[in-house]
């Protein structure tokens, strides 16, 4: 996604919640120049206490291994309250970077935000 | 292009506007979106001194069937045994990146020396051509 005033590409950040979730919700491009936002996005929340994490990848157009990155460093911060980074995604290019380099192993993948609904802590 | 995370977009533009003109599948233009985002940021981030005037080259070789892409940068270079797998990247959480393009196209080349730059090229050959013998 790129910002018609700059030509620069943009990750938008917002948030919502589902269940137990804070849900992260991206739209944009992840890469180098813009993956620093989710990173402050994540490290804000855990900060401020929350533990159960999803990012909703559906509306990102792409994703490197910067991206993954930082949503490994996400699940990083999190483990030590026994909480979970989990991934909203339907998007087959995105997956497929996932499932390549075995990152689909290590997150709970959930194709549906409404899919969190019916998981609860511990599950 | 000037060596800085903001022009790595404009790197998977150029690079995907070369594939699309070569009828290249949305697939193997999706593959060579990452691969020369990865590319590019490795040449960016690892360039060392860094500074503003610092630069990379990204060189893009079309025939029919085939895209080479070579990125070069005149940072400090390194050692490649350092360059890990998957599983090196999952254990560390980071790394991901040179098996990633190794995983996503058909010929791979890293030259690279101690205080002497470095040269990454690949070839991605469009699905359903044939390989050359």
């Amino acid at each position: 996604m790129v910002d018609p005033n700059s030509q620069q590409t943009v990750l938008n950040v917002d948030y919502s919640r589902v269940g137990d979730y804070l849900v992260i919700e991206l739209e944009g491009e992840v890469d180098v120049y813009t993956a620093g936002k989710l990173r402050d996005a994540i490290k804000e929340k855990v900060e401020e206490g929350e533990y159960r994490i999803a990012v909703n990848l559906s509306k990102v157009a792409f994703l490197d291994s910067t991206g993954l990155g930082v949503l490994v460093g996400g699940l990083k911060r999190v483990n030590p309250y026994e909480g979970e980074l989990t991934i909203i995604c339907d998007n087959e290019k995105i997956l497929r970077i996932f499932r390549i380099t075995g990152l689909e192993k290590i997150f709970t993948i959930y194709p549906d935000a409404r899919d969190l609904a019916g998981t609860q802590a511990g599950d | 292009m000037p060596s800085s995370p903001r022009y790595v977009s404009l790197a998977r533009l150029v690079v995907s506007a070369v594939a699309r003109g070569l009828d290249f599948s949305e697939e193997s233009i999706d593959d060579l979106k990452v691969v020369v985002s990865e590319m590019c940021t490795n040449a960016i981030i690892h360039c060392e001194p860094r500074r503003e005037d610092q630069r990379i080259q990204l060189i893009c070789r079309p025939r029919p069937g085939a895209l080479t892409v070579e990125v070069k940068d005149s940072g400090q270079g390194f050692d490649p045994s350092c360059v890990g797998t998957f599983e090196d990247g999952l254990a560390a959480g980071k790394g991901f990146g040179i098996p990633l393009i190794r995983s996503l196209v058909d010929e791979f080349e890293l030259e690279t020396d101690e205080g002497k730059g470095t040269v990454v090229r690949i070839t991605k050959y469009d699905r359903g051509t044939h390989l050359p013998a």
